[in-house]
């Protein structure tokens, strides 16, 4: 029963890595290169752009993952009380699960854009008198526009694994631990927290893997410069220059290490801490 | 229920030998159709029967889409029988990549593009990679209405034709504003920089990574450059080292004074067409001009928009449609080229409600009637007539001169 998805996965995911390694070690027969080199590698690790490339990525990906982990913990814990309209909070607290990623980019991209709704408030409360005097979320140097769009839409994701984690571990534990004289804080900085620590880290795991190598928020709401790697990656690899294209792939194939390398690390931290 | 069964089983195994068949035929057939060069027209037109065509291109105007898929796709059915699909892209690069990795897998006569809306870098890169389908403009009827002595043709960015596409449009860069809020726009690159000054944060540019971005920054280096003469021809790294720092000095003097203070540029040219929109920039340009008619009826834009072409010439260049190598289904793809290039097709095309755009045929060659027609067709008040434009047309540049150009800006002044 594997089978068929084994297959898909070898052919197409490692065979294209494969061909995607073989293209950024500079063979193209097409252009006349049937030689291997790692000139690529060594342009593109040397320059400042990809650099600055990397470190906007990297502070893309670990603010929304932190912020995103933050809030949903929040959500999750004030979600699992039973209120009057809990089920009507907790509809709209997932319904942005279903709108995608590019729809939501473009909705934060008319509420704060220097001459979204936000902006027109202003203007209209006079608190701005032109455009340029909103502050810029938008094509900003930190990322402000893209961690909104990416936090809004990941916060269900882990608030519901949260909540599904919560619903498993039951009362009883804080319960004991309440009977035992800790306050509700202790209950549950040393007692729901550790329990449901696997379960916040490995959906933050997904949501950081998945913004380190997203493509196109950034490529909507991001600057031109430095751009984020993938938008970075795919500007090299749409270059009318055949000649760009072994440093494309070649960050592409940087890409895709460093977030396996991070993933690594992540998933040997958490372990470690897990059995803590 | 068994009969059944095995009923089916020898089916499938009939199908199964028959499809393996086939698998092996498919290739030889379609090296024996490719091979097959044709004598004349009607050979072609007979060839191309019942044919599809998949024509690769930019997707971004709803306006082109439409005339495409709806005016194009419509003709090609009624008159030949050819079934046309277009595919809308974001980058013409994306359907050269897809030709690219065909050529690389070995699909050297059943690639998945017939046709591609390009011109510029990557028809050099499609040259360059000997992925062309050429020499078959003497076929086409519809080749006679094209004057191949205008150099701008016959060179696409510096680069001889060689019979290797067949041109679709003309196009001529130009600025629009908007004549209510602006009274003076500026009108060449020196005034432009006076008015960036005096009027902060009311205009910026699109990065070198986008086209229109690219062709902007190309008029600061022509400026910086006393005229395009000096840049013609072959890519020259000293002319290159003694012109390029004025002109990254001229724009790296504008920067502080563009819309966010320059510290970002948009990425795209949709991005400054939004910023203009909303009146955040008082200018916008673009190379195609009929766009400025069509946001404002489109209510993007204000009513009150003009356009204007510079004192010392804009860019303008030629669009092509090209036949990649491998493409199956070359009979339908040089009947649609050949339809392209008709009267019928080049005035819909015209006219300012469908696209606006230029006619890549010599006017002049057509009979007096649909000559007249043509000079009839009324025009958007947003859009400048393109022979006003004409009259100060500045060529394009050698692909790699546009290549250091774009690479430079994003070292000197785009970071």
């Amino acid at each position: 029963m594997l089978s068929p998805a084994l297959l898909i996965v070898c052919g197409l995911f490692i065979g294209g890595l494969a061909l995607g390694f073989v293209g950024s070690l500079g063979y193209m027969p097409l252009i006349g290169q049937e030689t291997f080199n790692l000139d690529a590698y060594r342009q593109i690790l040397l320059s400042e752009r990809f650099l600055l490339s990397f470190l906007l990525t990297f502070h893309i990906a670990f603010t929304s993952t932190v912020i995103a982990s933050l809030l949903a913990l929040g959500a999750a814990l004030i979600l699992r009380q039973s209120f009057l309209g809990r089920s009507v909070i907790n509809f709209l607290f997932q319904i942005n699960l279903t709108v995608p990623h590019l729809v939501g980019a473009v909705g934060i991209l008319y509420l704060f854009s220097q001459s979204g709704v936000f902006a027109r408030l202003a203007y209209e409360f006079s608190l701005i008198s032109k455009p340029s005097e909103f502050p810029a979320m938008i094509f900003d140097p930190l990322a402000i526009g893209i961690i909104m769009q990416y936090v809004w839409k990941e916060i269900p994701f882990i608030g519901l694994i949260l909540l599904a984690n919560m619903q498993t571990i039951g009362r009883d534990y804080e319960a004991v631990a309440q009977s035992l004289g800790a306050s509700r804080w202790q209950s549950f900085r040393h007692v729901l927290l550790p329990l449901l620590m696997p379960g916040l880290l490995t959906s933050g795991m997904i949501v950081f893997a998945f913004t380190f190598g997203a493509y196109e928020i950034p490529a909507l709401l991001g600057q031109n410069y430095p751009a984020a790697l993938p938008v970075l990656a795919y500007q090299a690899f749409t270059d009318v220059d055949l000649n760009a294209r072994p440093e494309a792939l070649a960050m592409a194939m940087i890409i895709a290490l460093l977030s396996a390398v991070m993933i690594y690390g992540y998933a040997r931290f958490t372990r470690r801490y897990i059995r803590k | 229920m068994r009969r059944n069964l095995f009923a089916n089983s020898v089916i499938a195994t009939r199908l199964a030998a028959f499809l393996i068949l086939l698998a092996i035929m498919a290739p030889l057939m379609a090296k024996a159709a490719d091979k097959q060069s044709f004598n004349n027209w009607e050979e072609v037109v007979e060839a191309a029967r019942g044919g599809t065509v998949n024509w690769f291109m930019w997707g971004g105007a709803d306006n082109i889409n439409e005339y495409v898929s709806g005016y194009i796709g419509s003709e090609l059915k009624d008159r030949y029988d050819i079934t046309l699909k277009r595919v809308g892209i974001n980058d013409t690069a994306e359907a050269v990549n897809i030709v690219i990795g065909e050529k690389q897998a070995g699909v050297d006569d059943a690639g998945s593009v017939d046709l591609i809306w390009i011109n510029g870098g990557n028809f050099r890169t499609m040259k360059q990679g000997d992925l062309l389908f050429c020499g078959y403009h003497s076929l086409l009827p519809n080749n006679k209405l094209v004057n191949w002595q205008d150099p701008s043709i016959a060179h696409d960015f510096g680069l001889p034709v060689d019979e290797c596409e067949v041109p679709w449009n003309r196009a001529q860069f130009a600025f629009a504003y908007d004549s209510a809020r602006t009274e003076n726009p500026p009108k060449s690159i020196a005034e432009l920089i006076d008015w960036v000054k005096e009027n902060p944060g009311e205009f910026t540019y699109p990065a070198s990574t986008d086209f229109n971005g690219s062709v902007f920054i190309r008029h600061v280096f022509y400026h910086a450059a006393g005229g395009p003469e000096a840049l013609l021809g072959d890519f020259d790294q000293e002319k290159f080292d003694a012109i390029a720092p004025k002109a990254w000095a001229i724009l790296n003097e504008m920067e502080p004074y563009l819309w966010r203070e320059g510290e970002t540029y948009p990425n795209a040219i949709a991005s400054l067409a939004q910023l203009f929109a909303n009146r955040e920039v008082a200018l916008y340009f673009d190379y195609d001009p009929a766009i400025f008619g069509i946001n404002v009826e489109n209510g993007i834009f204000p009513e009150t928009t003009r356009s204007y072409g510079l004192q010392d010439g804009t860019i303008g260049n030629t669009n092509y449609v090209a036949i990649p190598y491998n493409s199956p289904n070359k009979a339908a793809t040089m009947v649609a080229a050949n339809y392209l290039l008709s009267f019928d097709a080049q005035y819909e095309k015209a006219k300012s409600d469908v696209w606006g755009a230029a006619p890549a045929i010599d006017v002049s060659k057509l009979d007096d009637d649909a000559a007249a027609r043509f000079a009839a067709l009324p025009r958007h008040p947003a859009v400048i007539a393109p022979e006003v434009l004409a009259q100060k047309s500045l060529p394009e540049l050698h692909p790699d001169w546009i290549s250091a150009i774009e690479k430079g800006w994003q070292e000197n002044v785009g970071n």
